[in-house]
């Protein structure tokens, strides 16, 4: 087994990858999937092992000067043999290369690579980009010539790691390509008309159970890739129930009283959270419902990537309240949810009459509930989930 | 405010109005037509313009080696002699043709079977260049021949770093094309990506698109003393 | 003669709605860029930001150009309304660094480019409800990818710069490609406005209509609309 040096992925990928495996990495445009080769070479490189970079896409010098920005020194690897470029990307522009290999054109690729696995063998070679070759050779001889690059892989024990693009390709196009792969691990966006967050999932891995845990990441420089735990805002009028929602739904919650005013039952403090559901990793932070702490709102909001409002279905007359929380909370900007709170209590209007009142979009669910039961709160997380994850 | 730099062409700078010149600094012109219509002419001129202002030219040169070359200008006249430490020229085609070449100062052999090369000599030569001066001229003449060598669409490509080089390090330079030789797609990224377009017909010279300016067409003339335009 | 500006927008393109993708094409040198200097100026002048894809051009030379009709960048690039992403400025051979409002790609590594799409039509997105953007142009990209790629370049484009209620603008040389490549750029695009040295024609789902245009000192004006 090898390690990826991605956080979080060797653990989804039960400890790592297998040596000699071929892995992709799945991008929808719009995502750096480029770092994720990279961070993995470098470990590798640090580890002993020898490495490739082929590129049709970027020039050597271009990517090693992004190592640079990562914190990373490719340069002294590549002095020392231990790594090098198959640089396709150069003699396309008519520039000069210093790289071990250039490939001239397309017609050279095939048996070039060939020569780079045998080069590192137990090592790493990462291909940026495969949609290139796909557009230039076709489907089917991009195929063939994957899976004869991955046999070649297995013999010399060399892991080989695919950054594709998914770009609009047919989808018997994409299946088939993933098929050809050990392991795929799908790089993904989280949008609220742009994109607020990005995740990566492994779809599929040879040596590995299944696992739908959905990691969010973001790209540091200098580091690298990071796991992002988001922030999940709880808001809402008081007494919705958005305390009893945030106990409901992490597994260690605290509420940061003020005790100095605890005559009052109400919470004036700040309910903390933190949500693991289905893979899912968040921090749970439930707003104040007086509009004294207003204020925190603004700041509260800044960083979330999902909301729950919940709302008392028995108080109509809180629902401009809630419509102005959202705004506050600039919730407005994000995928949320509506809880329609105390489903239990005579006079609860339902979710239908309250989208109706409140005029809300077809696009927020409205989720019934009985939060002080339990009752709803599932169905609330699973409607958020699918909100950010899309599909 | 558009600063332009004589073009060397007696008659072509008053076309557009000018004062000063005609080609605006910094950057591209296409100079193109049927062949032996004078459009190496229009360079060996605009070359020697700039070696008047002591400002020095990069040629490089894919149809004529730098005996011909010098032969060539020898005839209309002009004496480069003079100005031989501004006239660096990359020339890419005598040493296919076997032919003999003294080796000298600024003088940078390639060959047009190597357009990587040619770039390789283009950098070291800018550099030369800059640190002498912070403008010059550069001459491409011509891109037929490139293309005649190469895939089309990578000398598409190399044209676009040399023009980003070349506007990178202050120079203006001309590229000459032979109307209708290469595949009309390329033919029209050629118009595309360059700055100003002057066509020449043996009679009749067009300015079809320049900075600045709009379209212009006047008569010219070869003389023993180089093109005229009327 | 009268003469209407493109500032105006609203006589000659009418039906343009946020989220619209709009096609500038025609034979090379006929005033395409300059329509992209104008649209992205008066976008500034009205507080719309602007994502500027520089494919043809580097980030210098479109301020420069765009100084000939007094049109200064600077300073809106200084308060970040403009996000320029320079696709030529490395070929120069310097290194070049991304600052706030300039990032540098390559016109070779498409990927790269829409994840500096990603991120420049979010920062627009929350500066403003609504922005523009501009990719000026296709050529140079159809001259270093596969033009399949190009194509599935813009679908994803025209999805981001849609998604979040912009007005995209995509400039294409015609005779570059060939024409069935020609034909599946027409179609992903809402709008389409053909220059041709004199006239101009507008064409959308709802009709045609032209006018005659010259390029003067203060940019495109417009002039005998019909249609």
């Amino acid at each position: 087994m090898k390690k990826t040096y991605i956080p979080k992925l060797d653990d989804i990928l039960g400890g790592g990858i297998i040596d000699n495996a071929s892995v992709m990495f799945s991008a929808v445009p719009g995502v750096d999937s480029e770092a994720f080769g990279y961070q993995m070479l470098h470990g590798r490189l640090k580890d002993g092992d020898k490495g490739f970079i082929y590129t049709n896409v970027a020039e050597p010098e271009t990517i090693t000067y992004e190592f640079n920005s990562y914190g990373w020194d490719l340069q002294k690897f590549l002095e020392n043999g231990d790594a090098f470029f198959v640089d396709g990307s150069s003699p396309f522009l008519g520039l000069p290369s210093t790289a071990k290999y250039t490939i001239e054109d397309y017609s050279k690729m095939e048996k070039v690579i060939m020569e780079a696995i045998e080069d590192v063998p137990d090592g790493i070679g990462v291909i940026n980009n495969l949609s290139t070759i796909i557009d230039y050779l076709g489907e089917d001889e991009t195929i063939k010539i994957i899976k004869k690059w991955n046999l070649h892989g297995k013999k010399h024990n060399t892991s080989l790691i695919y950054l594709f693009t998914k770009w609009d390709y047919n989808t018997g196009l994409v299946e088939k390509v993933k098929r050809s792969m050990d392991c795929v691990i799908e790089v993904k966006t989280i949008e609220e008309r742009v994109i607020i967050g990005q995740g990566f999932m492994v779809a599929h891995s040879s040596w590995s159970k299944p696992s739908n845990t959905m990691v969010l990441f973001f790209v540091v420089q200098p580091g690298g890739i990071k796991v992002y735990i988001p922030k999940i805002l709880v808001t809402g009028p008081y007494n919705a129930g958005k305390s009893t929602f945030v106990k409901r739904i992490s597994k260690r919650s605290v509420s940061v009283d003020r005790k100095a005013l605890s005559a009052f039952p109400t919470t004036i403090a700040l309910d903390i959270g933190h949500l693991e559901y289905k893979g899912f990793i968040a921090d749970i932070f439930g707003t104040p419902g007086q509009e004294r702490f207003d204020l925190l709102l603004d700041v509260l909001g800044r960083e979330s990537v999902g909301a729950f409002i919940i709302v008392d279905s028995t108080a109509p007359e809180t629902f401009g309240r809630a419509k102005e929380m959202i705004r506050k909370t600039r919730a407005e900007a994000i995928p949320k949810v509506l809880v329609a709170n105390k489903q239990d209590l005579s006079g609860a209007l339902s979710p239908e009459e309250i989208r109706e009142k409140m005029k809300l979009g077809k696009d927020i669910p409205i989720i019934p509930a009985i939060v002080t039961e339990g009752k709803g709160v599932t169905d609330a997380l699973d409607a958020l989930l699918g909100l950010l994850y899309g599909d | 405010m558009i600063v332009r730099i004589a073009s060397g062409i007696p008659g072509l700078d008053e076309l557009i109005g000018e004062e000063r010149g005609s080609l605006a600094e910094n950057t591209v012109t296409l100079v193109y037509g049927p062949p032996k219509v004078g459009k190496s002419i229009f360079c060996y001129q605009f070359a020697y313009e700039g070696f008047r202002s002591d400002e020095p030219c990069l040629y490089i040169s894919a149809d004529y080696g730098l005996n011909e070359l010098e032969r060539s200008i020898s005839n209309f006249g002009w004496k480069f002699d003079e100005y031989r430490e501004n006239f660096y020229i990359i020339d890419a085609i005598s040493t296919i043709s076997g032919l003999e070449v003294e080796s000298r100062d600024n003088y940078f052999p390639s060959s047009v079977h190597n357009p990587t090369d040619i770039m390789v000599k283009l950098g070291m030569a800018i550099r030369q260049i800059a640190s002498k001066s912070h403008r010059f001229r550069s001459v491409l003449d011509s891109l037929t021949t490139l293309m005649a060598f190469n895939d089309e669409l990578l000398i598409v490509r190399v044209l676009t770093v040399y023009i980003m080089r070349i506007k990178e390090s202050g120079g203006t330079a001309i590229v000459t094309y032979t109307e209708g030789s290469a595949d009309s797609k390329v033919e029209n990224m050629l118009k595309a990506i360059v700055d100003n377009i002057i066509h020449l017909d043996g009679e009749k010279l067009t300015i079809e698109a320049m900075v600045g300016s709009g379209k212009i067409t006047a008569s010219y003339n070869i003389t023993s003393n180089g093109m005229i335009v009327e | 003669m009268k003469s209407y500006d493109v500032i105006g927008f609203e006589d000659l393109l009418g039906d343009v709605t946020p989220g619209d993708l709009i096609l500038i094409y025609g034979p090379p040198k006929v005033g395409k860029s300059i329509f992209c200097y104008q649209f992205l100026y008066s976008g500034l002048k009205g507080s719309e930001p602007c994502l500027y894809i520089a494919a043809d051009y580097g980030s210098r030379q479109l301020e420069q150009r765009m100084m000939e009709f007094n049109w200064f960048l600077q300073p809106h690039i200084q308060n970040g309304e403009v996000y320029i992403i320079d696709l030529l400025t490395r070929l120069a051979g310097i290194k070049v660094e991304d600052s706030a409002s300039v990032k540098f790609s390559s016109a070779q590594n498409l990927a790269d480019l829409m994840v500096k799409v990603g991120v420049g039509t979010r920062e627009l997105f929350r500066k403003s409800s609504k922005f523009r953007a501009v990719l000026d142009s296709l050529t140079i990209i159809f001259a270093f990818n596969p033009p399949n790629l190009v194509l599935r370049l813009m679908k994803a484009y025209k999805t981001r710069v849609s998604e979040a209620n912009g007005i995209g603008l995509v400039v294409h040389t015609t005779g570059t490609v060939e024409p069935q490549f020609e034909s599946s750029l027409m179609e992903l695009v809402d709008l389409k406005i053909f220059f041709d040295g004199e006239n101009i024609q507008v064409e959308s789902s709802t009709g045609k209509r032209s006018a005659k245009y010259t390029i003067t000192s203060e940019g495109i004006k417009y002039w005998g609309l019909e249609g």
